[in-house]
């Protein structure tokens, strides 16, 4: 499997990338689809997931383990994805990104951000007649950017996204999820899983982009196994997949 | 092979590696267990195996042919009706009682080898096969004990219940090595008496040794001395089919197919 790199050149995981574009139930997934490349576990047609052998050889992180010690009888894909999400590993991967500074705590936006933001412009209009509301203009319109909300990446986070490429099977469902498409395909047909499987996951909208660089696109079948071979085999570019990106609530975000 | 056609080699289909067994290359043939499927709603992946060609032969665990009780029609006719349902050429269980007196046992018990346990046995057989659509082959089993007074060796019991009831025989060339570990049956002795013109087809499976007992898991690899009990069948008759059960504790698909390969490698040595 390639290992992204971030833009300082730390090398960034398959389970952090998953995070970073979707939050902690893409981690999840990552986490799971690893393992599932590994062979480390077998999903059924009935959506159960059980692992291949009672011992934790070949396990690389912490969340992988968490999965795999929660596998000793067979549990629901979706619960897999859930529980993992939900764990203590997974926090522990959040205090490490960041303690990275790739990323933060998300502030909500408050649903009354658009009243500041009208007072905002409406004073702003007002300052061609009388210049001192200006100075009210400037208070309203901070305060709308600050209720806005602040995204969950960080600078840095964003900018180790921005050359990620799923240039395996692994980093395909990092940064488009089991239920993601690469062209006409199904992620999840890329490790065989049934629809049936992967509809068992709640699908994530996917919002408009802002920052980050992350690409889905040129993996398409060329990925279906982890020996897809280089980034730069496998990559071409963005495309309109446009692979996970920072408003994809990254950090504080719900479970996948 | 009379009335039976050439299976190749299989493996026991079980709902845990539905995926694996619609992955695996090489699968010529499947068996499930009769008493988890319902008719008229089977699994997808059957149905898939099915739309693909490959034969699925139901394997009953439940009827208790050897039970002094006459056998259970409801059950004989689930089976028959799963034999349908998959277009099977044959059914099978084993020669072997699970329940008397209304209790379960929830395991395979051998049968007494005497000739009045024999009768029992016979009856229930023909009892099925008059209510079976198709064929009826029966299986030796593993036994961790042998029933006192028996008047036959386990060859020439099957052999007789073969020549009353004109079954075919499913020879489980593993229980056959359980039975030589635990309780000292000779697999060549075994292999000489019964009949290996009515081998219907064989069942490899893996075990392990816990103390002086094999116990005969389907949860564990299949021991090279499991694979020369076959290799020592095989010298003696093609089988029309040979199947790898596993029941828990399923293995990578990497070792799933490597076992599978193994098995053929025995099969095909024989046929040059």
């Amino acid at each position: 499997m390639a290992a992204p790199t971030t833009a300082r050149g730390t090398r960034l995981p398959p389970e952090q990338i998953g995070y970073l574009v979707a939050g902690p139930g893409r981690a999840a997934e990552t986490a799971l689809a690893r393992l599932l490349d590994a062979d480390l576990v077998r999903v059924s047609r009935d959506g159960l997931v059980s692992a291949v052998h009672q011992t934790e050889l070949g396990v690389s992180t912490a969340v992988e383990t968490f999965i795999l010690v929660n596998l000793r009888r067979a549990v629901r894909f979706d619960a897999v994805v859930r529980n993992a999400a939900k764990s203590a590993e997974m926090r522990t991967l959040h205090q490490q990104l960041r303690a990275r500074r790739l990323t933060r705590d998300p502030r909500p936006r408050l649903a009354a951000w658009w009243v500041f933001l009208a007072f905002g412009v409406l004073l702003s209009l007002l300052a061609f007649l009388e210049p001192w509301t200006l100075f009210g203009a400037v208070a309203f319109l901070g305060v709308a950017y600050w209720t806005f909300g602040a995204k969950p990446l960080t600078r840095a986070g964003r900018a180790a996204l921005k050359d990620v490429t799923a240039s395996d099977r692994v980093l395909t469902v990092a940064l488009e999820g089991f239920r993601g498409r690469i062209g006409n395909q199904s992620v999840g047909e890329l490790f065989g899983l049934p629809q049936s499987v992967v509809k068992m996951l709640p699908r994530k909208k996917r919002k408009a982009r802002n920052g980050g660089a992350a690409s889905a696109a040129g993996c398409g079948s060329g990925c279906g196994s982890s020996s897809c071979g280089s980034s730069s085999s496998c990559s071409s570019g963005s495309s309109s997949c446009s692979g996970g990106g920072s408003s994809c609530g990254g950090g504080g975000g719900g479970g996948d | 092979m009379a009335g039976i056609k050439d299976l190749g080699v299989g493996i026991g289909w079980r709902s845990e590696i539905d995926l694996t067994v619609e992955r695996l290359p090489g699968v010529d043939f499947v068996e499930v267990v009769a008493e988890n499927l319902h008719i008229g709603h089977l699994p997808e992946s059957v149905t898939l195996l099915l739309e693909r060609g490959v034969p699925v032969l139901p394997h009953a665990v439940s009827l208790s042919l050897g039970s002094a009780d006459q056998v259970d029609l409801h059950r004989v006719e689930h089976l028959g009706a799963v034999a349908e349902a998959v277009g099977a050429p044959m059914v099978s269980d084993h020669v072997c009682f699970v329940r008397a007196g209304g209790l379960d046992s929830g395991h395979l018990m051998p049968v007494p080898r005497t000739r009045d346990a024999l009768d029992v046995l016979v009856a229930n057989v023909k009892l099925a096969q008059r209510n079976l659509p198709v064929p009826l082959a029966l299986e030796n089993v593993a036994a961790l004990l042998e029933w006192p007074d028996g008047e036959l060796s386990e060859g020439q019991f099957l052999a007789e219940l073969v020549e009353r009831t004109d079954c075919w025989l499913l020879v489980d060339v593993a229980n056959l090595y359980a039975n030589a570990r635990n309780i000292g049956t000779d697999p060549e002795r075994f292999l000489d008496e019964i009949p290996l013109e009515r081998l219907a087809y064989v069942h490899v499976a893996g075990g392990e040794q816990n103390g002086d007992i094999y116990h005969d898991t389907h949860a564990h690899a299949v021991l090279p001395e499991v694979l020369e009990v076959l290799d020592e069948l095989c010298s003696r008759v093609a089988p029309p089919g040979v199947l790898l059960e596993r029941d828990d504790n399923y293995p990578s698909d990497t070792e799933i197919a490597g076992e599978l390969a193994a098995i053929r490698a025995v099969v095909n040595k024989h046929r040059g």
